[in-house]
């Protein structure tokens, strides 16, 4: 890609398959996913880069894919919501610890918020509470309230749910 | 007739009041969700629309030639255009504000800053996008009025020649005898002027619709996420001229909607027009700063001379004030928030005199929608207000104020002057969790403690409503020719050819977790799990069951949308008793429906499957007697209908909603003297929705609305430059949604005073009322202590906070006290 | 939110990318993205191509270059709060980083895109001028290093020429004696800045040197002299500190926004410059 060009030939890998696709260099990584790819549980909330409903993992790190051109996913390795489990298959633990503790409502934010948390956790087995916050903080969700977010994130680390409750009611 | 069973069904225990797992979540966590913008229709074309920079400008020309000619533009679409085409919307108003006339795209003006004034259709995004940029519009800027008594006052500008005046509605409400109560009170509490903000609870989906004008069979469909389809039918319908049976409304999932989904029908004719043109789908997916200019925004509305009458003993005897509702550009669901804020006359407390002149001004802002709470969310924040400051000035007790005025236990069903009847509830009790919960002596002490510390701790409570099934015949009240009243919501439950239950409503859920609840209702009735129970995800006008009032909004699914599952499951089980009655040889009172059974009670051997009962219908029906066969066809519609009568327009009283839900707030800040920040310690919400379908659902609303208020209380606003009209707060970059570190853990308690007026005894409460936003501004005049300057915003960032402390002289003390000596 | 038509290139060295960005003078440079991206999508700006240099390794360094620190223009801001260097001799600096926007940004946001960018509510400019740091730039005509305090001319403009790039940003270390401090008032809970101070001090009991840096209040970070020489040969008490940030405020252009009136900025600018002068005392060696 040494040449100014308006289009590029992209190599890359999303969830774990191959793809090789002429791309406008004026693309946003989010609309190649959803559009050239139809992978669609990667969302768009806002224009400006602030919402994170767009977090895909980039070579393993939390990325917003709307501020990304789709070029420069080129010789990197992308995760998107869809790897977590398979078709057909059962949900992942980190989805059920989703279900389990109420985390999801409209399911706009939901993609964005598993794959933060999915790097959260390998990043740090187990996050306190302060921690997991600030790492939401690049993940709006306008119905949760993110309190029920916080206790799945706790859930799927093993730890007691203790999120939104006081400290004489924890088990 | 014998069958054969295999395993004798056990009983099973309820599924209402369990918090069971919810079945939308399967594929929303595997981003196998359908959105709008999901939706692929083949030879699609992509809309951008082209609005005005402009907050009021007369429109003198528009050109489309430039963008016609570029490659993979298929159509555009002008005012021009649409003017020719349509009839502009039915209006809710009655004269002289119904005058105004609203179209899919501005017609001869630009009304706000995003009006859009012109359409294109292309091949990809990216080109609509680019040649929405070559349409060239010839503006003749006009002066732009951004404040609702600047609007309403001589010499403004006018955006309606068609009314003549900034005035969409005018209406005072009265009942009891106010000019008595001030005359004969103690004490006559005067407050110049409370200001709710504009904001909105921007769901993190934009608005979006796929819509195909179907050249073949005239049959326009309508992906969307509109939220609530029969509503923009009935008023796409006349606008285009088609019927409604021509129009199909599909969706499965919206991500958020908060009522600002309703209002989305302007756009989606835009789209059904440039469908039509092109020949092709239509494809709109809003962007945020879209969104934000020019979708909807909640109602800002400006209390003034406000008056309190309040006896020695601290009853408060009403209220009389003045409110300015400002509307923006257009009325789409407004003037209704005229009569809405009725539901709830005298918020939480026994208020009986009752005074409100109501004006909705028109001004070159975003169109209102009915954002979450509309119209009690600002009137209940009034009336809190108005009790904090009546504490203060007064040396009472916040806490005994509010239970002294609270209607008591023992006293509801409570009629409130105005004839609604507060179906249940326990407000004493609920404030008195919340003190608990909080530790609110402990908190007093550590407030002692930090004073003079540059650090002030300030502990505000909270009272609200949730008012929830509206009766449209309010609608009424605002206009006594509109033919609406009552409310209802349909559903279908059926076994399907194998036995199968299957149910579809007619809500638009966005996240409410109708397909769990429901299933759980319907479950109960049928005496199986509600895994056995397929309710189809979202909604599609072709199958669903529908009313005109289908939709989800107004705080209802709860009552009328399981109200309706529950009736026709009821109806269904009926049909199932008495095909096994017949089959069996016994009574139809003797057949009980267990475990996916029709079976004799107390003889469990002698049962039917459902795939038994289904066969007998659908594919061995001469195995039936007729007159049995022609009593059932296992597909069982049921509409609820609350049992409301027209409400009494001369009076303007009757029952307006059904059920009153309520929310108690408690937060503990911490203001930083030297900046104003505010940070929130400790936050506590108790909440009385009446039985409880699903606990942990009910939870993460009360979770959510209370995100809401806080996110809107300190951080959010909507901010316009009160010269150009220009929307400063454009995007997420300036107007601050809340964030996970902006949101406290809150803690949650609950109590369940159910409904004696609903089939389930719950209440809808996924609107929340708001309480947030009293509670924070008690909790900041808290901290302002004695003699301190008076919150009368409900917007409170560090600035203002930090103005409030720093300026502590009369003019900053809005509020005067009468007393009768 | 859709980016223009634009080239884009992603050469493979340094040299290559400055000999690009020399000859297609309407292309600029795309290192994170984080900040250049949403001016494209927001049509703020145009440009005519960009140059992608974000996956440059010459660019990518952190290392001693003697006694000073040489950071990378293209090391993001997760690496800086995570580098033990870092963490070791400029630890204000992976503080600052740490604390930059959300994991997302800092994942690709880097120290040389915040620097050119100069937004005025930034973080890390005031932070570097106070440090007394020095950019070194590289270019067709080869390399050139600038104080950091006369880098930045305005807002997001900087002392950049055609085909000119931030190559690294030196850092000479912190004397003994020496503290820094910075503090910010952010809207909601660390969100966009509403004020920013730097301090930089020389104290041993006595306040020997001082750097004082106010932000958000103009076209670009700007020292406060008065303040700093009303600072310098004090004991640093509380009085002394107030006394000092009492001085005018200068090189300042406040502007009232939705978010924020001019009249506020200005004096939470000076609540701030006090709190960075404490804090940065007392990692000198204590506050009296």
């Amino acid at each position: 890609m040494s040449e100014p060009e308006t289009t590029h030939l992209v190599r890359t890998t999303i969830n774990d398959e191959p793809y090789e696709r002429v791309v406008q260099a004026r693309q946003l990584l989010v609309h190649f996913i959803r559009d050239t790819l139809a992978l669609k549980g990667t969302h768009i909330g806002c224009d400006t880069g602030n919402c994170g409903a767009c977090t895909v993992l980039y070579d393993g790190q939390p990325i917003k894919s709307c501020m990304m051109l789709a070029v420069q996913a080129d010789g990197a390795s992308i995760e998107t919501v869809e790897s977590l489990s398979q078709p057909g298959g059962e949900l992942d633990e980190l989805q059920r610890a989703f279900n389990d503790q109420h985390a999801v409502q409209c399911g706009w934010c939901t993609p964005g918020m598993l794959m933060q948390a999915k790097a959260l956790l390998e990043r740090d087995g187990d996050p306190d509470v302060e921690t997991i916050r600030r790492t939401l903080k690049g993940n709006l969700c306008r119905c949760t309230g993110y309190v029920n977010i916080v206790r799945a994130i706790q859930d799927a680390a093993g730890q007691p749910v203790t999120a939104g409750t006081r400290p004489e009611d924890r088990a | 007739m014998s069958v054969d069973t295999t395993a004798a069904p056990t009983r099973r225990s309820s599924s209402v009041g369990q918090s069971v797992r919810r079945v939308e979540d399967g594929r929303l966590l595997q981003g196998q969700g359908v959105f709008s913008d999901d939706v692929y229709m083949r030879r699609q074309g992509f809309v951008h629309f082209v609005r005005s920079p402009y907050a009021h400008a007369r429109i003198v020309s528009v050109d489309v030639s430039r963008a016609e000619r570029m490659d993979g533009v298929y159509a555009t679409l002008t005012g021009e255009e649409v003017q020719e085409l349509c009839e502009p919307f039915p209006q809710i108003a009655p004269e002289p504000g119904g005058r105004l006339r609203d179209y899919p795209l501005a017609v001869g003006k630009a009304r706000f800053v995003g009006d859009p004034v012109a359409a294109v259709l292309a091949e990809t995004r990216e080109l609509a996008r680019d040649a929405a940029e070559a349409v060239e519009v010839v503006y003749e800027p006009l002066p732009a009025v951004v404040d609702a008594l600047a609007a309403v006052a001589e010499g403004a500008p006018v955006l309606h020649e068609e009314i003549g005046a900034n005035v969409g509605y005018q209406d005072t409400y009265e009942w009891g005898d106010v000019g008595w109560a001030l005359e004969h009170a103690d004490h006559v509490v005067e407050i110049d002027r409370l200001h709710f903000h504009r904001f909105s609870s921007t769901p993190l989906e934009c608005n979006a619709a796929v819509v195909d004008w179907d050249r073949g069979t005239g049959v326009v469909e309508v992906r969307s996420n509109n939220q609530m389809p029969q509503f923009a039918a009935m008023f796409i319908a006349p606008t285009i001229g088609i019927p409604v049976s021509k129009m199909h409304f599909i969706s499965q999932d919206i991500g958020g909607a908060f009522g600002l989904k309703v209002t989305s029908y302007p756009a989606i004719a835009a789209c059904m027009l440039l469908s039509r043109k092109a020949g092709r789908p239509a494809k709109w997916t809003e962007y945020r700063s879209e969104h934000v200019a020019a979708s909807g925004h909640g109602n800002e509305r400006t209390f003034t001379d406000i008056r309190v009458p309040v006896m020695s003993d601290g009853t408060i005897l009403g209220f009389d004030a003045k409110a300015h509702d400002d509307c923006g550009a257009f009325m789409r669901y407004e003037p209704l928030g005229g009569v809405i804020w009725a539901q709830v006359a005298p918020g939480c407390y026994k208020l009986k005199h009752l005074r409100l002149e109501y004006t909705a001004v028109l001004t070159n802002k975003c169109p209102v929608a009915p954002n979450r709470g509309y119209s009690r969310l600002q009137h209940l924040w009034m009336i809190e207000r108005v009790v904090d400051l009546v504490a203060h000035e007064l040396g009472f007790d916040p806490v005994e104020l509010r239970k002294r005025n609270y209607p008591q236990a023992d006293e509801y069903p409570y009629e409130t002057p105005n004839g609604c009847i507060y179906d249940s509830g326990d407000l004493p009790r609920m404030l008195d969790l919340a003190l608990d919960l909080a530790d609110y002596a402990g908190w007093r002490e550590r407030q002692a403690a930090t004073a003079g510390s540059g650090r002030r701790i300030g502990i505000g409570i909270g009272s609200t409503l949730d008012s929830g099934t509206n009766n449209f015949g309010q609608a009424r009240l605002i206009n006594k020719d509109l033919p609406f009243s009552g409310n209802g919501e349909a559903a279908i439950v059926k076994l399907d050819l194998h036995g199968e239950i299957a149910v579809n409503l007619g809500s638009s859920p966005q996240g409410q977790g109708h397909e769990t609840t429901a299933a759980q209702t319907v479950a109960d009735v049928l005496g199986v799990d509600p895994v056995e129970i397929q309710v189809k995800p979202g909604y599609d006008t072709a199958s669903h069951a529908y009313v005109a009032f289908s939709g989800t909004y107004a705080s209802q699914f709860a009552v009328t949308g399981l109200g309706a599952a529950q009736g026709a499951a009821e109806r269904l089980a009926a049909e199932i008793r008495l095909v096994a009655a017949t089959v069996l040889g016994v009574e139809q009172d003797e057949i009980e429906l267990e475990g996916g059974f029709a079976r004799v009670r107390g003889d469990l051997e002698r049962a039917i499957p459902f795939q038994g009962i289904a066969n007998y219908v659908y594919a061995n029906v001469a195995a039936l007697p007729p007159e049995v066969a022609d009593r059932v066809s296992l597909t069982c519609r049921y509409v609820y209908r609350p049992p409301f009568e027209i409400p009494d327009v001369d009076s303007k009283r009757g029952e307006l909603t059904l059920t009153y839900a309520a929310q108690i707030h408690l937060a503990v800040v911490a203001i930083d003297e030297a900046t104003g920040r505010t940070e929130i310690l400790e936050y506590v919400a108790i909440d009385d929705c009446g039985r409880r379908i699903n606990p942990q659902i009910v939870e993460g609303q009360v979770h959510g609305a209370a995100a809401h208020g806080i996110g809107a209380a300190l951080h959010e606003a909507f901010v316009y430059d009160q010269a150009s009209g220009q929307l400063l707060s454009g995007n997420f970059y300036d107007y601050h949604a809340a964030t996970a570190l902006d949101v406290p853990l809150m803690l949650t308690g609950e109590i369940e005073s159910p409904s004696p007026r609903t089939p389930n005894g719950a209440k809808g409460m996924g609107e929340g009322g708001g309480a947030p936003l009293g509670t924070l501004c008690a909790a900041l005049q808290d901290a302002l202590g004695p003699g301190g300057a008076t919150v009368t915003d409900t917007h409170n960032p560090s600035e203002r906070v930090w103005r409030l402390l720093h300026r502590s002289d009369e003019a900053s003390r809005a509020v005067r006290v009468a007393s009768r000596s | 939110m859709l980016v223009k038509q634009l080239t884009y290139a992603r050469p493979e060295s340094l040299a290559e990318a400055i000999d690009l960005l020399a000859a297609h003078t309407g292309t600029r440079p795309l290192a994170g993205g984080q900040s250049i991206v949403n001016v494209l999508k927001l049509r703020a700006a145009e440009v005519d191509g960009l140059v992608d240099i974000s996956r440059l390794a010459e660019l990518r360094t952190i290392a001693l270059e003697g006694d000073a620190l040489a950071i990378g223009a293209g090391v993001r801001y997760a690496e800086l709060a995570a580098d033990a260097l870092i963490g070791d001799r400029h630890r204000k600096v992976a503080e600052v980083a740490d604390g930059t926007v959300d994991v997302q940004v800092r994942n690709r946001g880097t120290l040389g895109g915040n620097v050119c960018f100069n937004d005025p509510t930034s973080n890390f400019p005031p932070l570097l001028v106070a440090l007394g740091a020095t950019i070194r730039i590289v270019g067709p005509a080869g390399s050139r290093e600038v104080a950091a305090e006369d880098f930045f001319l305005g807002p997001f403009r900087c002392d950049l020429g055609v085909g000119e790039l931030v190559h690294s940003v030196l850092l000479a270390p912190l004397a003994a004696g020496a503290g820094v401090g910075y503090q910010t008032l952010q809207i909601a809970r660390d969100s966009w800045a509403l004020a920013r101070a730097a301090a930089w001090v020389r104290y041993d009991g006595t306040i020997r040197d001082a750097r004082v840096v106010v932000a958000c209040l103009g076209p670009k970070p700007a020292r406060q002299p008065r303040i700093e020489a009303a600072l310098v040969g004090t004991d640093g008490s509380e009085d002394a500190v107030a006394a000092a940030v009492a001085e005018p405020v200068e090189d300042v252009d406040a502007v009232g926004d939705s978010h924020a009136s001019a009249e506020y900025r200005l004096q939470m600018a000076r609540a701030q410059a006090a709190l960075a002068v404490r804090e940065a005392l007392e990692q000198a060696g204590g506050t009296p």
